[in-house]
C-alpha cells in the first residue's frame, strides 16, 4: 500500500514518527505552513520557519525515504498580528521553489477585516503562481466559515478545482462537494475526524476530489491515522484501488497541478506497492461485504 | 525532461557477424532494435561476383523491406580481390582494375539494393610509393567512379582510414576539392578512428564532415591502436559522438562497427544497442544542460533580477538525478544534474558580473536558497576555484561565510558540498579539520574532499584518533575513512 499524507506537520513529529510512517506506507506528504503553538512576533520568524520546511525538513524527510513538499503562506490566525502580516511580501520568492506545491493553509480562523486581507491576497498570489490552494476551515463557527470561505473562492476567480477545502466533517462536506473544490479530511484521536466517521463519508459521497489527511502536529494526533482510514476502508468493503485512489492518486493529482511534485523513489529506498485490486490485503479477501 | 528520439539511425556492420548467416543476423538486428544494416560485400554474407547476384538482391532488398532495415554497403572486405594481400589491390597501387570494377560492381548493388551509399577507403601507399603519385592514382581512379556512381545516383563516402592515403576528413576534403567537389562523393567517419588521427578528436572530425558526412561508424577505440573495441574499453566520448552527430542534424546510418567479435556478434549487438541509447539518454541530458545554461546566462546577464527565478528553477529543467550514480548513487558526493549545473552558471556569470554584484548574488541565492540551491552555490564556488586560484577578495569573503554556514548544518548534502576547491584554496586549517572530521562523524566519504592528501595534518590524524578511540570505546565501529586519516599524517602542512 502506498500512501500520500496530504496534510503533515512533521516539524513537530519524531523521527520514530518518520519510520512508523515510511513502514505504514507513506513515500510522500505535503507539510502546509501553519503556526508553531507559540505565536510569532517578527517576519524573520517566519523566514526561518520557510526555510526550515523546504531545507532541514526536506532532508530529514529523505532520510527515511519520503518526500516531503511543503505549502507556503502567512496563516489566517497569524494574519492579525500586524508585525507579522509583511511576511506577504517575501512569500512570492518562495513560490517558485521546487516542492512548494500550494499556497496554503489560507482562510479563516476568528473571520477578521485582517484575515479577510490576507486570504485575498494570498488567493491572488495562487491565481499569480498557478498554485493550488490549502484552505483551513475553522475549528470555532465551521459551517458559517465554510460558506464565507466559498464565497470568497468564488469571488478569486480561481478555479475550484484548485481548491482543497480542509478538515471538513458531516455539517460542512456537502456544500464543498457542490462548489467543485477538493474535500480535505483531517482524521484525529478525538475530535474533527475519526477513521468510522471517514468510511461513513466516503460510502455516502464517494472517493472521487477526496483528500484524508492525519494533519498530525504538536497537538495530541496521530500521523498513522491515513494508513488506519486505510485499513478501515478495507473492512468495510471498499476495494485496494479505491484505497489507492483517495491516499495516493488523489493528493497526487490535486498537488500535482502545481507542477512540483516529485515523487520518484529517494535513492535506497523503494515505491511502496501500488494495490493490486484482486490480492487480498493483511488476510483479508478485498471485496469482503457489499460495495457502498 | 522526456527522452527524445535519435535523428539518424543505429545499425550494425555485418562483418561483425561472419558467424551467422547473413538473414540470420539480419533477423537477430532487427530484434534487437536496430534500424539499419553495413552491408560488408564479400566473404560470408554476399558474393558480389555470384552469378545468381541478381536474385539474391531481389531476396534481400524483400528482407531489408519487411525488417524495416536502412543498409549501407561498405567494401572493406580482407581478401575478396586478392586472397593472399589483404585489401589488396588498393585505389592507390600502380595496378587497380580489379579494385575499380569492385566498386563499379558495390555502385550497382547499391543501386539494387537502394542503399544510402556506398563507402570505400583509398588503401595503404605501397613501399616506395610518394605520396604524390599515390594522390594521383587515387584522384583519377575515384574521378571515374564517382562519375559511374552518378549516373546510377548512388552516393559514395570515402572512409579515412589510419595508415591510409585518406587518414583525416581533411584529407577526404582535400580529395573532394581535388576532383571539383562532386556533390554525390561524401565521407565516411570512424568515430574510432578519430581518437587515434584526428588532431581534433571526434567532434572536431564530425564537425569538418559537417552537411557532407554520408556515413558513420561506431565504436571504441584506444588513441595509439587501430582497434575496434566494444563501447566502454577505449577512451572514445560516446555521448559526446551521438551530441555531434545531432547537432549536425545527421539523419544517416550510424552503425556498429566490430569486424574482430563475430565470435559473440548477438551479445555485442544487445550490450552495444544499450549502450548507445544510455550514450543518446546522457547526450540529451548534457545539451538539455548546455542549453539552460546558455539561456540563462544570456537572460541574467539581460536581467540580473532573473537570476532568483532561473537559479530556483534549474532542478525542474533538469532533473536531480545524482551526477555519478554509480560512484554515487544517492548524490550526496558529488551532487546532482541540477546542483552541477547550477554551479556551471554561477562559474560562468563569475566572468560576466563585476565582483562586488556577483559576490553579493551569491549571497542572496545562498540566503534565500533551499537545500538544492544552497548546494548548487557551494558548487558554483568550487567551478570558480577550480579554475582559478586567485578569485577576487569580495568573492572569497562571501564564499567563505557561506562555506563556514553549510558546515555548521547537519545536512550532508551540503557538508560534502562545503568541502571541494573553494575550501581546498581558501578556508583556513582548523575550519578544514574540524569540516573533515564532521564528514568522517556524518559517515560521508571523505571522497567528496579535494586534495584531502595535500592538507591532512598530524592535528587531523590526532583528531581523528581521538575519534577513532571514543568509537572504540563505545563499542562501535570505526568508519574505514578514519584509517585513511590516520594514514595521511605522515606529512605536516602549514597553512
Amino acid at each position: 500500500m502506498r500512501i500520500f499524507d496530504p496534510h503533515i506537520h512533521m516539524t513537530s513529529r519524531t523521527t520514530n514518527d518518520y519510520e512508523a510512517l515510511y513502514a505504514s506506507g507513506v513515500r510522500a506528504l505535503v507539510e502546509p505552513a501553519f503556526w508553531l503553538g507559540q505565536p510569532r512576533t517578527n517576519v524573520g520568524s517566519f523566514l526561518d520557519y520557510f526555510d526550515s520546511l523546504l531545507g532541514w525538513e526536506r532532508f530529514r524527510a529523505a532520510q527515511f525515504g519520503i518526500r516531503h513538499h511543503a505549502t507556503i503562506a502567512l496563516n489566517p490566525k497569524e494574519a492579525n498580528d500586524p508585525r507579522c502580516v509583511p511576511i506577504l511580501e517575501e512569500i512570492p520568492r518562495y513560490l517558485v521553489k521546487e516542492g512548494v506545491v500550494a499556497v496554503g493553509e489560507i482562510g479563516y480562523d476568528s473571520m477578521t477585516p485582517a484575515e479577510d486581507h490576507a486570504f485575498s491576497r494570498q488567493l491572488e498570489l495562487a491565481l499569480e503562481y498557478s498554485l493550488p490552494v490549502m484552505v483551513h476551515t475553522p475549528h470555532r463557527e465551521k459551517l458559517a466559515g465554510t460558506h464565507r470561505t466559498l464565497d470568497v473562492v468564488r469571488e478569486s476567480g480561481i478555479a475550484p478545482g484548485m481548491v482543497v477545502v480542509d478538515h471538513l466533517n458531516e455539517t460542512n462536506v456537502e456544500i464543498v462537494k457542490d462548489a467543485g473544490a477538493w474535500m480535505g479530511f483531517s482524521i484525529y484521536p478525538d475530535t474533527k475526524m475519526d477513521e468510522q466517521r471517514m468510511v461513513a463519508i466516503l460510502s455516502r459521497y464517494g472517493t472521487e476530489r477526496v483528500l484524508v489527511n492525519s494533519a498530525a502536529d504538536w497537538g495530541r494526533s496521530d500521523p498513522l491515522k491515513t494508513a488506519r482510514t486505510a485499513h478501515a476502508m478495507l473492512d468495510a468493503g471498499f476495494t485496494a484501488d479505491d484505497v489507492d485512489q483517495v491516499l495516493w492518486r488523489n493528493p497526487v493529482e490535486f498537488y500535482g497541478q502545481s507542477g512540483q511534485l516529485i515523487l520518484d523513489p529517494i535513492p535506497g529506498f523503494d515505491a511502496a506497492e501500488p494495490p493490486n485490486a484482486t490480492a487480498g490485503f493483511e488476510g483479508n479477501s478485498v471485496l469482503r461485504g457489499a460495495r457502498a | 525532461m522526456t527522452a527524445s528520439p535519435l535523428p539518424f539511425s543505429l545499425g550494425y556492420g555485418t562483418n561483425g557477424f561472419t558467424d551467422h548467416p547473413l538473414s540470420v543476423a539480419l533477423d537477430l538486428l532487427a530484434e534487437q532494435g536496430y534500424g539499419a544494416v553495413a552491408l560488408t560485400l564479400g566473404h560470408p554474407h554476399l558474393d558480389p561476383f555470384a552469378e545468381d547476384l541478381a536474385e539474391q538482391l531481389q531476396a534481400l532488398r524483400k528482407t531489408l523491406g519487411e525488417l524495416n532495415l536502412r543498409v549501407v554497403i561498405e567494401t572493406g572486405t580482407r581478401f575478396l580481390l586478392d586472397p593472399r594481400h589483404k585489401h589488396r589491390p588498393a585505389l592507390v597501387d600502380e595496378e587497380a582494375a580489379s579494385r575499380v570494377g569492385f566498386l563499379r560492381r558495390a555502385v550497382d548493388i547499391a543501386a539494387q539494393l537502394e542503399a544510402e551509399c556506398v563507402s570505400f577507403f583509398s588503401g595503404v601507399l605501397p613501399d616506395g610509393t610518394s605520396p604524390e603519385t599515390g594522390w594521383q592514382r587515387l584522384t583519377e581512379r575515384v574521378a571515374g567512379v564517382v562519375e559511374y556512381a552518378r549516373d546510377k545516383g548512388v552516393l559514395l563516402a570515402v572512409e579515412p582510414e589510419p595508415g591510409m592515403l585518406v587518414e583525416t576528413v581533411s584529407d577526404a576534403l582535400r580529395l573532394r576539392a581535388e576532383l571539383d567537389n562532386p556533390d554525390n562523393l561524401r565521407i565516411t567517419v570512424d568515430i574510432g578512428h578519430c581518437v587515434v588521427v584526428e588532431p581534433d578528436g571526434i567532434r572536431g572530425a564530425l564537425l569538418e564532415a559537417g552537411p557532407l558526412l554520408a556515413n558513420v561508424q561506431l565504436d571504441d577505440m584506444r588513441p595509439h591502436a587501430h582497434e575496434h573495441l566494444p563501447f566502454g574499453e577505449g577512451t572514445v566520448d560516446l555521448p559526446l559522438a551521438l551530441g555531434t552527430l545531432a547537432e549536425l542534424n545527421y539523419r544517416g546510418v550510424a552503425a556498429v562497427e566490430l569486424p574482430r567479435h563475430s565470435h559473440d556478434a548477438p551479445g555485442l549487438a544487445t550490450r552495444s544497442i544499450a549502450a548507445l541509447g544510455d550514450a543518446w539518454a546522457e547526450s540529451v541530458r548534457s545539451r538539455e544542460s548546455e542549453r539552460w545554461l546558455q539561456e540563462s546566462t544570456t537572460a541574467v546577464t539581460a536581467d540580473p533580477s532573473t537570476l532568483t527565478t532561473v537559479f530556483a528553477q534549474a532542478g525542474r529543467r533538469l532533473g536531480r538525478t545524482p551526477l555519478y550514480p554509480d560512484a554515487d548513487p544517492t548524490g550526496v558526493l558529488f551532487g546532482t544534474t541540477s546542483d552541477s549545473a547550477r554551479g556551471l552558471l554561477l562559474g560562468r556569470l563569475g566572468e560576466l558580473l563585476p565582483p562586488e554584484e556577483f559576490a553579493l548574488a551569491l549571497s542572496a541565492l545562498y540566503d534565500g536558497g533551499d537545500s538544492a540551491e544552497r548546494r548548487g552555490v557551494l558548487r558554483g564556488l568550487a567551478t570558480l576555484a577550480a579554475r582559478s586560484p586567485k578569485l577576487p577578495d569580495v568573492v572569497v569573503i562571501a564564499g567563505l561565510r557561506l562555506t563556514t554556514e553549510a558546515l555548521r548544518t547537519n545536512e550532508s548534502g551540503l557538508v560534502a558540498a562545503a568541502v571541494g576547491p573553494f575550501a581546498a584554496a581558501h578556508l583556513d586549517q582548523h575550519s578544514w579539520r574540524h569540516a573533515v572530521l564532521k564528514l568522517v562523524f556524518m559517515g560521508v566519504s571523505l571522497r567528496a574532499v579535494t586534495d584531502l592528501q595535500e592538507r591532512a595534518d598530524d592535528e587531523l590524524a590526532r583528531m581523528a584518533g581521538d575519534f577513532a578511540a571514543e568509537r572504540t570505546a563505545a563499542g562501535r565501529p570505526v568508519p574505514d575513512d578514519v584509517t585513511l586519516l590516520l594514514a595521511t599524517s605522515s606529512h605536516s602542512t602549514t597553512f
